[in-house]
């Protein structure tokens, strides 16, 4: 299944190698032609001669991670790691945690000293990052350095499945439920030109998709999303931003974009037409791609579509399959609005 | 001019929801431009081709505002900012969204000080979801304050005065200038107060040789003002640097002519806390001559804002000449 | 000439903060042209000189920039007394500041000026234990308010005042050693490529308004649109309390940056240049967009292959900040070798992944 194959691939932010070769793979023989460009961003095309709007669709490769920054050397912290994170990481979610590391996906853990041996004040406080390491058995340094360098990058190492009722847990479906999205939504005809931006470096300030749709210049962009979902027990409507299962979420504003009214209604508008159900994301914060679309050359028209994922960020997350699904059928809904003039330039 | 700032000040335009006094203003220049349009992020454009270089006059045309962010089983409406609100500017404050409903933003029972927008909730008078989707949906934008009240010294307060009072001066320097016959455009440019996200797309689109910002500068000749050195009736600033842009010496210098020739006395704006476009204007492309002229205000960046007719005048005089200069 | 130090030393004396950057300018202009067929500065005052590469047809193209600008200070009100408060362009620690002599860059010429603070008898005890922000300093002219207001504008700029001292070890210190290092660099590269063949068209750029946000790199990288980018700046030296990720050494040779805003295959060119030509070099990691012009050329136009390399400095962003002359003549070998050896063949690979 994609979208196993994808939450399980290894790309934190810049080093996307592992999940675009996934996409690529899947793509094959599916698109007119895929390039590469300088950033690594992996752009799918299909009809570029084809007259009518330029659509560009987007979803990120990369995923939140850590980078190893020191292999601890002599006394008690020798052979264990220092690590930093890549992208947003909340430190109180690395505990106890397992994870990857580098080209050979060296497994290693995150500990700390045991709750017995900290005193009450510091069992009230998260442990910042910078007093966690990772360890991967070393007995020493050399041990570790034989393995490991400083620069490697790190996931958490959590495995897809399905569990509860259409729900699917897994790491990084901020983005790859966008990425498997965007596979789907590049083997649909259309009779204009299509392009499926796969894109790098999300996580530290939406830069890969700067990029790209500079590159592309589209008439019309929709970014793929996963986004926050809290709601669970104890939050008011809200604080909730989207609910589990009630379909994909629209965007009216976030942190970096206040939404294009009139495509954001087109889209709503589709959704009830065909019966797909759809939620407006009701929070500020946070941000996709499209931010950084949106103000790119001229300025650019387009929304996104976001899929609710509970537990953005942590190393379990969770999906409704449902509003997978239907973030799908939605985006399709679009796809084919648009082909049929429902939304004017 | 003051029939003007009073007219587009009675516009209701929160970041992103520009469109109505985007009409009204591309209305007033429509007889004159050879091309008026609005671009993808909002921004009003218009162009009249002439002699001299392409000069690029930009006034932002939204204000801070709030936008309906949920509603809930009861009709209550939660809102989040939309530019650089804050929770105690907002709280207890009349808002009227661009629908026409309005509504009482409140603070939730047992708080003591609004600090943070989810605090608040606005209360339209609905007496359920259903009576309240019928008159606000999720998205609608609204504005905090009241009308323009004219003090009648020469000064007017209000609400969106900064910056409808810049958008009154840009919309007489075009028509002035066009009718000079200068090669000029106009653009009142959308969703400043987020972050200046708007200005750079008409300037990539533009590519003028000059652009010339008009906006509003706080004044600190008030009680414990120190956030700068200017004063309310006191003329039109040159913005020297604020948290966007740091001015090249040769656009001061052509601003400094221009005021010289006019016999005006120039203040100097350095104000670190402030955005303007100009900065998101100057980095765009290659890099593009951009200034700002600021005339100063009492309370600049909240939803009302105290104005001097005579600064108004002075600014867009300034405006002119330094067009009139460039080039030359 | 043996090498550029003697213009360090003068680049290190002359003043150029964020917008105003004419003086450095005027002063490394006519070294570019000793090098380069065409100089040219922008509408943003960036400095852009070309030397040709040798070879027909489509040539690598590749761009090496320094920021000209320092850190300085601006005047923001002029108070009762005569008496200047300011606000900074780009970060200073204020700690720094008090005691400092500073230049005010006024209309009728540059005045110098002692930064003061309130003195501890008249400072509450709660306060002694804590800094002073920067706008409860004060700039002292030492003359009459009316003197100060017909010489002085709000809007003029400050910069920090400092003799350059030669210290052990062929070690400089003094102020704005970030980024004038780099333009040294800049130079010394330039100079070692005239003994070398290249066929990389070279573009040596000084940018402007760097430390306010990389500024200049922006517009700059959008121009050019050259096939790599490479930022010259200085990092963090090596001192006690500091991580040690977060810290080279002096007199190791260049550091080397790697992270997801930088092109990988460039890093590993010049980690291999280095390795091969015996350079010593330092690898610094970063995990967000750095705080270089190299940031700003990822994401210009249709994006850019980026690169950070630049010599360790103590005491950044002080008056007394300290380097070394051999890391400089270290990261000018580097780069020279990286550009000689640069071919179309890379910059095809540079888009495959």
């Amino acid at each position: 299944m994609l979208l196993k194959t994808l939450s399980e691939a290894f790309g934190p932010t810049g080093f996307e190698d592992d999940v675009r070769n996934v996409i690529r793979g899947e793509l094959d023989g599916r698109v007119d032609e895929m390039n590469t460009d300088v950033l690594g961003n992996l752009i799918a095309v299909k009809g570029a001669k084809k007259p009518g709007p330029k659509v560009m669709l987007d979803a990120h490769m990369d995923e939140v991670g850590l980078m190893i920054v020191q292999i601890c050397d002599g006394g008690a912290e020798s052979g264990l790691l220092k690590f930093r994170a890549l992208g947003g990481i909340d430190p109180r979610v690395l505990v106890s945690k397992p994870v990857l590391i580098g080209p050979d996906r060296i497994p290693g853990v995150i500990g700390a000293k045991p709750v017995h041996l900290q005193a009450p004040e510091e069992r009230q406080k998260p442990i910042p990052m910078d007093k966690l390491y990772i360890d991967i058995g070393a007995k020493d340094a050399a041990d570790a350095k034989a393995v490991v360098k400083p620069g490697d990058a790190a996931v958490f190492a959590t495995r897809y499945a399905e569990f509860g009722d259409r729900a699917a847990k897994g790491k990084s479906f901020d983005d790859r439920v966008g990425c498997a999205l965007l596979v789907e939504a590049m083997q649909t005809e259309v009779p204009y030109p299509l392009y499926g931006a796969f894109t790098v470096q999300e996580e530290i300030g939406l830069r890969g998709a700067r990029a790209a749709a500079y590159q592309i210049q589209p008439d019309i962009a929709i970014a793929l999303e996963g986004t926050v979902c809290f709601d669970v027990v104890g939050a008011p409507s809200h604080g909730q931003s989207t609910v589990f299962g009630k379909g994909p979420a629209l965007t009216v504003q976030d942190a970096q974009t206040i939404a294009d009214r009139r495509f954001a209604e087109f889209m709503w508008e589709t959704a009830k037409r065909h019966g797909i159900p759809v939620q407006w994301r009701r929070v500020k914060g946070g941000s996709n791609d499209f931010g950084a679309i949106h103000r790119v050359g001229k300025g650019i028209v387009g929304g996104s579509i976001s899929v609710p994922v509970r537990y953005i960020h942590a190393p379990t997350q969770v999906v409704s399959l449902d509003d997978v699904e239907n973030a799908g059928r939605l985006l399709r809904a679009v796809l084919q609005e648009i082909a049929e003039g429902s939304f004017t330039l | 001019m003051k029939e003007w700032i009073v007219r587009l000040a009675a516009e209701i335009a929160p970041s992103g929801s520009e469109g109505r006094i985007t009409s009204v203003l591309l209305d007033a220049v429509q007889d004159i431009a050879d091309e008026t349009h609005m671009d993808a992020l909002g921004n009003a454009i218009a162009t009249k081709r002439g002699e001299g270089p392409h000069v690029m006059i930009a006034a932002h045309m939204d204000e801070p505002g709030v936008m309906v962010i949920d509603i809930d089983d009861d009709g209550f409406l939660r809102v989040i900012p939309t530019g650089g609100l804050t929770a105690s500017e907002a709280a207890f404050r009349q808002v009227a969204f661009t629908n026409g409903t309005v509504g009482l933003v409140c603070l939730e029972d047992g708080e003591k000080r609004p600090e943070q927008f989810e605090q608040l909730f606005v209360d339209i008078g609905a007496k359920h979801r259903q009576e309240a989707e019928s008159r606000a949906f999720i998205g609608l934008g609204g504005v905090l304050g009241t009308g323009v009240a004219d003090i009648g010294n020469g000064r007017l307060l209000g609400r969106a005065l900064d910056n409808r009072v810049g958008c009154a001066i840009a919309l007489h320097a075009f028509r002035e200038l066009a009718q000079l016959g200068r090669y000029v455009s106009v653009v009142f440019t959308a969703q400043n107060a987020p972050g200046a996200r708007a200005a750079q797309a008409a300037a990539f689109a533009l590519e003028p040789d000059l652009a010339i910002v008009v906006d509003g500068v706080p004044a600190s000749d008030v009680p414990g003002g120190k956030r700068t050195a200017l004063k309310l009736g006191a003329g039109p600033a040159f913005k020297v640097m604020d948290a966007g842009t740091v001015a090249p010496l040769s656009v001061k210098q052509l601003i400094e002519d221009a005021a010289d020739a006019l016999g005006l006395t120039l203040q100097y704006e350095v104000w670190p806390g402030g955005r303007s476009d100009t900065g998101a204007i100057q980095l765009t492309r290659e890099g593009i001559l951009a200034a700002g002229i600021s005339y100063p205000v009492h309370t600049a960046g909240a939803a009302e804002a105290l104005v001097d007719l005579a600064d108004v005048e002075a600014t867009l005089r300034l405006l002119v000449a330094a067009v009139q200069t460039f080039g030359q | 000439m043996e090498n550029h130090q003697p213009l360090l030393e003068q680049l290190m004396t002359t003043h150029a903060g964020p917008g105003f950057e004419g003086a450095v300018r005027d002063v490394i202009v006519p070294h570019l042209r000793s090098y380069a067929q065409a100089v040219q500065v922008d509408v943003m005052g960036n400095v852009v000189a070309q030397v040709a590469g040798c070879g027909e047809g489509r040539r690598p193209r590749v761009l090496l920039a320094a920021h000209m600008d320092e850190i300085a200070l601006v005047v923001a009100r002029i108070e009762a007394g005569g008496f200047l408060r300011v606000v900074q362009t780009g970060g200073f620690d204020p700690r720094t500041l008090v005691g400092q002599e500073v230049v005010v860059h006024a209309r009728g010429g540059d005045l110098l000026a002692v930064v003061g603070s309130k003195p501890p008898h008249l400072t509450a005890p709660e306060e002694r234990g804590k800094a002073a922000p920067l706008s409860d300093l004060y700039l002292d002219l030492a003359m009459p308010e009316s003197a100060v207001r017909e010489r002085v504008r709000i809007g003029d700029r400050v910069t920090l005042s400092r003799d350059v001292y030669l210290l052990r070890n062929r070690r400089l210190a003094g102020k704005s050693l970030d980024n004038r290092a780099s333009i040294a660099i800049l130079l010394e590269t330039l100079h070692r490529l005239q003994q070398l063949i290249h066929q990389a068209d070279v573009y040596a750029v000084a940018t402007v308004q760097e430390e306010v946000g990389l500024r200049g790199a922006q517009t700059v990288g959008f121009a050019v649109q050259p096939d790599v980018a490479i930022a010259i700046d200085v990092t963090f030296g090596a001192f006690p309390g500091q991580a040690a990720d977060e810290s080279f050494a002096l007199d190791a040779g260049p550091a080397i940056s790697f992270g997801p805003n930088l092109h990988r295959k460039v890093f590993q060119r010049l980690v291999d240049v280095a390795e091969r030509h015996r350079i010593p070099y330092q690898i610094e990691l970063s995990q967000t967009p750095v705080g270089a012009d190299a940031n700003a050329f990822q994401v210009a136009g249709p994006g850019l292959a980026a690169a950070l390399v630049g010599i360790p400095i103590r005491y950044m962003h002080t008056s007394v900040e300290t380097g070394s002359y051999a890391d400089i003549e270290q990261c000018a070998r580097l780069l020279a070798h990286y550009i000689a050896e640069l071919d179309m063949a890379q910059v095809e690979d540079l888009s495959c992944y």
